[in-house]
């Protein structure tokens, strides 16, 4: 830097900007009462015990160890060498730390993590799933991925003793109902056992349960750049409008201009695709195998209409615990935080065919901003406690 | 204040109606629901539940009236954001609970804001639309 002669006023003003600036940074930020109220919508956490009346044995104990013991069981795949947690690892926050997920075959989407899955309502980045249990069937018979059979499965509960006697408490009659009721009832046990997985509270709970009991003392933990970038999620940034409420999602599908080639000339067609395979799945509410007799699990699946915007529409993920993946979007192709939010920096306006007031534009966001909206986003991980494993079924 | 205002539109409804069809039964079984007019027809309806909560599924309960005392049916049921130029992500089914009555079922608002619902009504040939708009925090 060249020196210059400075006049004392001149020299005083520098002093002063220099004295003021750091402390009008550091100042925490107002929260307006509008502020507040949309803030304490991402909350409170945890919620309650997630149930689903479409599986007879969501919330039961006998229900959920049996599905435990399924989850972690390679026999269910074609090979016997594969189980869910070889994929969706209980210390790789119940995914696999890969970008995209790997099994007999390269897959082309990011396994996902599967904290606190049991409070949605379509399943998969592109919703073919309607309910848990009915998701939870896919990667067994899926040939690309555990390659088993209905034969398979009702084998495995029929023959293994732990098994048939764990089948026996949590459905209270013994297994012996056809093939596919038995795959069908095993996938209800892992839907049982995965809607258990909740992820712990994070320091933004802690801020958020302050912010709206009025507690300045206890709110002035969180810190200022986590401050800001909350306040830029709820309100400039506009994330809000799809990653809405305690998960931060809207459980629904858009589309951020993440790219929807496979590889060239072939392309994941998304929600599109995913309505198809709703609609074509025996599996579905609407099929033989939803228990809830009040129809009222299955008022969406009923309803949902195809529109032609579904296509290259992905799930809005939620976003605890985001900050502790090792790659991000449905194709994996972003590494961290700091390149997703790049993405909504820059995201190219032609990409996103909006006709009315674009939910997601390129907000060129400054360096400072962009940081703060990481810090706010790593504010919603927390480490969990160790899952330890779990008791014999029936010691 | 909301629910004031509500309940003075239904008061206010009642007694500029058409003594004719004092019949025309706009209590809707909670005491409380939105009313909305055309030359043609006055339409009572309430959610259920009667919160709206973002994301999470809903049924209109409708009371269809007509000015001229013949019958007047529920046809369609839709909403837009008319900000964000989108429908919902569900087709609402209809019912009919006879005498005017309706329930519509399968709504879900997926984002907060302006909602504006589209209430297709007709009483013969001809379709009308009549609109109110929501708005959900
Ligand atoms: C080969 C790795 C692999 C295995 C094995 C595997 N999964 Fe997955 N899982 C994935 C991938 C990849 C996806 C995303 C699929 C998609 O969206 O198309 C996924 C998605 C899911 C989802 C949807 C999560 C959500 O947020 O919607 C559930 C639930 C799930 N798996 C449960 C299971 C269960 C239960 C098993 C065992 C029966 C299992 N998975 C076995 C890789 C795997
Ligand atoms: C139009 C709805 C919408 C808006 C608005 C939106 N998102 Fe997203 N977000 C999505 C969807 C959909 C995906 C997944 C896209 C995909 O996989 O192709 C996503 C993915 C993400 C992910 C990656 C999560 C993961 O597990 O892969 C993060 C982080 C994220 N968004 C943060 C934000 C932030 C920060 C903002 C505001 C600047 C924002 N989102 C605005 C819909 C939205
Ligand atoms: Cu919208």
């Amino acid at each position: 830097m060249r020196r210059r002669p400075l006049t004392a006023a001149l020299l005083a003003s520098v002093l002063v900007a220099a004295i003021v600036a750091p402390a009008a940074a550091q100042a925490p930020p107002d929260w307006s009462e509008a502020e507040i109220r949309l803030v304490g919508r991402h909350g409170p956490w945890p919620p309650p015990p997630a149930r689903d009346p479409s599986n007879r044995i969501s919330g039961t104990p006998a229900g959920i160890a049996l599905g435990e013991h399924l989850f972690n069981d390679v026999r269910l795949s074609g090979d016997e060498l594969m189980s869910c947690a070889t994929c969706h690892q209980a210390g790789r926050d119940w995914s696999d730390g890969r970008a995209l997920g790997k099994a007999r075959a390269d897959l082309d989407r990011r396994t996902p993590s599967l904290w606190n899955v049991g409070y949605s309502h379509w399943f998969g980045w592109n919703g073919a799933g309607d309910s848990l249990w009915s998701q939870s069937i896919r990667p067994i018979l899926d040939p690309r991925e555990m390659g088993g059979s209905r034969e398979r499965a009702s084998r495995l509960l029929r023959e293994d003793k732990q098994l048939a006697c764990g089948y026996e408490r949590a459905f209270g009659a013994k297994p012996d109902g056809d093939d596919e009721r038995l795959l069908v009832d095993a996938a209800k046990a892992l839907a049982a056992f995965q809607a258990t997985l909740v992820s712990p509270r994070t320091r933004f709970d802690d801020f958020r349960d302050a912010l709206v009991a009025g507690d300045r003392e206890a709110a002035s933990r969180y810190g200022l750049a986590e401050q800001r970038g909350l306040q830029l999620f709820i309100g400039a940034g506009n994330c809000n409008a799809c990653h809405l409420g305690p998960r931060f999602t809207n459980g629904e599908f858009g589309d951020i201009g993440i790219a929807f080639f496979v590889r060239p000339g072939e392309v994941d067609s998304g929600r599109l695709g995913g309505l198809a395979a709703l609609a074509a799945s025996p599996f579905n509410l609407l099929g033989r195998y939803n228990d809830d007799a009040s129809g009222s699990s299955a008022l969406r699946t009923q309803h949902v209409r195809r529109l032609h915007s579904n296509f290259g529409e992905f799930r809005v993920p939620g976003l605890r615990q985001v900050g502790r993946s090792v790659a991000y979007m449905h194709n994996g192709g972003l590494a961290t935080l700091e390149d997703v939010v790049r993405h909504y920096s820059e995201v190219s306006p032609d990409r996103l065919h909006s006709d009315g007031v674009p939910l997601v534009r390129s907000l060129g966001l400054s360096a400072g901003q962009s940081t703060d909206l990481v810090a706010f986003l790593r504010s919603l991980d927390a480490d969990p406690p160790p899952h330890p494993a779990p008791p014999p079924l029936c010691p | 204040m909301k629910l004031l205002a509500v309940l003075f539109a239904l008061l206010f409804a009642n007694a500029a109606w058409n003594p004719a069809r004092a019949d025309c039964p706009l209590d809707l079984g909670r005491g409380t629901g939105l009313v909305i007019f055309s030359d043609h027809y006055m339409i009572a309806f309430r959610p259920d539940p009667l919160r709206i909560e973002v994301g999470e599924p809903f049924a209109l309960v409708f009371n269809v009236c007509t000015k001229s005392g013949s019958a007047g049916e529920l046809v369609v049921v839709d909403a837009v954001m008319p900000e964000h130029k989108h429908t919902m992500n569900y087709r609402p089914s209809i019912v009919s609970k006879g005498d005017g009555r309706f329930r519509a079922e399968g709504l879900v608002f997926h984002m907060a804001g302006h909602w504006e619902i589209s209430i297709d009504v007709r009483a013969g040939e001809e379709i009308e639309r009549l609109t109110h708009d929501y708005y959900i925090k």
